[in-house]
């Protein structure tokens, strides 16, 4: 399970994204964000260089 | 006659108007006096298009005492997930948000209704935006589910499976970008399908998140639900999504039963979701109907639950972001909390995450393509549990309970959920049948197979015995 980040990580990041949290919602918003970690750690696993995202169709499916 | 009036289905309805033994009009007017009724208790509607419904209704008529059919649907009401839009009326997405919202045009999926002769009696209540819900604190009620006032109908497309269910409308659309369809069809016993990616224009619906995103039917019996995807389907340029394909017929093999046919079965699914006991019977008896009925199932496994969740869940939250941003940062005040939340954390996403993501995807419809090479369909749990309480839905539950629908949106495919039993609490067990991309006619040849062979659809709702007293009581 990813660690909580800290307060100062964790506005920098809302500044970043131009988003205001509310303070009563601040602490519940820091924890959520334990489980975000947890998914971006998901989808970041070892690949080569020419792993290629997903398109919408392939062209024999259109 | 043998179901009430409120009760029978659209191809009922359909003989019954052709044969000029119900009038549109009629029919029209007793399901606006059933919503009046009724929908204090469960909250489907947002707004009853009473003026509109009965003027497509006395056309309808019309065309039939003329001796003009425009198919099935002719003269029969229809209901609409609030962010699809009807042209004249306001199209809310259930939000502050959009509360002046009015649409200027018909979604193209309302024209090909329109064209079909349909009657759209109203929209239907939804998660804000598709994504935030249920929640309290917008300007409209959140649906509760017509089996147990108490519980959750599941969402997004929460009022299309309430009104359904109910007996308000015998169909309504939804949209699906995690299970938006299927889940509410699914916690209200009803027959929702999320057709193949680009089989069925967005245009003209608010978008949740692009690459996901998918308008499906929603209705009592499987035979209905093909028909309405008859009228759905179909090319359109202007959706840039949109497959250029032949009319998949999704009628077609209705009636040709499943001897022969290839399930694979995946109960490992239900398991990583950590579905009941009772979840899990239900559907290992689907699977054992289906065999039964001469289908050749064999039990097979899919990549991790997990996968697919935070795969699609990281697509998802990105591209909603995206659509939300300017609104987000501007007036947040105006999204209720749960979306709010939900949309705050998706800012946190990074380009890097959403082309892994991307990546993930691409390996993941590999994976399930190769596996379903040697199946016709995949039948596997809808849900992990029945209808929870309606105050008992977490506000990150996609994080930590990843709903069992997601990897049919990551990867395309079209799957349905029916319903195949009922918990010891009398609330719907669903089970979900995902099927090869332009597949809908197969899924709908076992579902109806399925249904044809258990007496599931004999149950409804009592909602005339239900009211405040009962909401109490749960």
């Amino acid at each position: 399970m990813s660690e909580t980040i800290s307060v100062e990580a964790f506005r920098l990041l809302l500044d970043r994204a131009g988003i205001r949290v509310k303070p009563e919602s601040f602490e519940d918003m820091r924890n959520a964000y334990t489980l975000l970690q947890a998914m971006r750690e998901r989808v970041r696993t070892s690949r080569g260089y020419d792993a290629e995202p997903a398109h919408i169709f392939t062209p024999a499916d259109r | 006659m043998s179901a009430p009036l409120h009760f029978m289905t659209v191809a009922e309805l359909a003989g019954a108007i052709a044969a000029r033994t119900i009038s549109p009009v009629e029919l029209t007017k007793a399901l606006i006096a059933r919503v009046a009724a009724l929908d204090g208790l469960t909250h489907a509607f947002i707004e009853v298009t009473a003026d509109l419904a009965l003027a497509q209704a006395r056309k309808a008529e019309g065309e039939v005492m003329a001796g003009i059919s425009r198919g099935p649907l002719h003269g029969v009401p229809v209901g609409l997930k609030d962010i699809i839009d009807l042209k004249g009326v306001r199209t809310t997405a259930h939000s502050h948000q959009l509360i002046d919202n009015w649409a200027k045009d018909d979604a193209a999926v309302t024209r090909k209704l329109k064209a079909a002769g349909a009657v759209i009696l109203g929209k239907l209540a939804t998660h804000e935006f598709a994504m935030g819900g249920p929640s309290f604190d917008l300007p409209f009620p959140p649906a509760r589910n017509p089996w147990k006032l108490a519980h959750f109908t599941g969402g997004s497309s929460s009022g299309s499976g309430a009104a359904v269910a109910a007996g308000y409308v015998p169909a309504a659309l939804g949209t699906d970008t995690g299970g938006s369809i299927r889940l509410p069809a699914a916690f209200c016993g009803i027959v929702g399908m999320k057709p193949t990616y680009g089989l069925v224009s967005r245009r003209g619906v608010l978008p949740l998140a692009q690459s996901l995103d998918h308008i499906g039917p929603m209705t009592w019996t499987v035979e209905d639900n093909a028909l309405l995807m008859k009228v759905l389907a179909g090319h359109d340029p202007l959706d840039p999504a949109s497959a250029d394909r032949p009319d998949p017929a999704p009628e077609a093999l209705l009636e040709a039963g499943v001897k022969g046919l290839r399930i694979g079965y995946v109960p490992s699914l239900g398991a990583q979701a950590e579905a009941t006991e009772e979840v899990q019977s239900a559907v290992a008896g689907v699977a054992a109907t289906l065999a039964g009925l001469g289908a050749v199932v064999e039990e097979v496994a899919l990549p991790p639950l997990a996968d697919f969740a935070a795969c699609g869940l990281m697509i998802l939250l990105s591209e909603a972001f995206a659509v939300h941003e300017p609104n987000i940062q501007a007036r947040p005040e105006l999204y209720g909390e749960i979306l709010r939340d939900r949309l705050l954390l998706a800012g946190m996403i990074d380009a890097s995450d959403y082309v892994q993501a991307l990546r993930l995807r691409a390996e993941l419809v590999a994976a399930v393509a190769q596996t379903m090479s040697r199946f016709d369909i995949m039948v596997c749990a809808a849900t992990a549990t029945p209808a929870p309480a309606i105050t008992e839905v977490p506000k990150f539950g996609l994080f930590t309970k990843p709903p069992l629908t997601f990897p049919f949106n990551v990867t395309g495919m079209p799957a349905l959920t029916m319903c195949c039993g009922f918990s010891a609490a009398g609330l719907p067990l669903s089970v979900q049948i995902a099927g090869h991309a332009f597949g809908e006619a197969t899924i709908y040849r076992a579902a109806q197979a399925y249904e044809a062979a258990t007496a599931w659809r004999a149950r409804r709702p009592d909602l005339e015995a239900a009211g405040p007293a009962s909401l109490a009581a749960e």
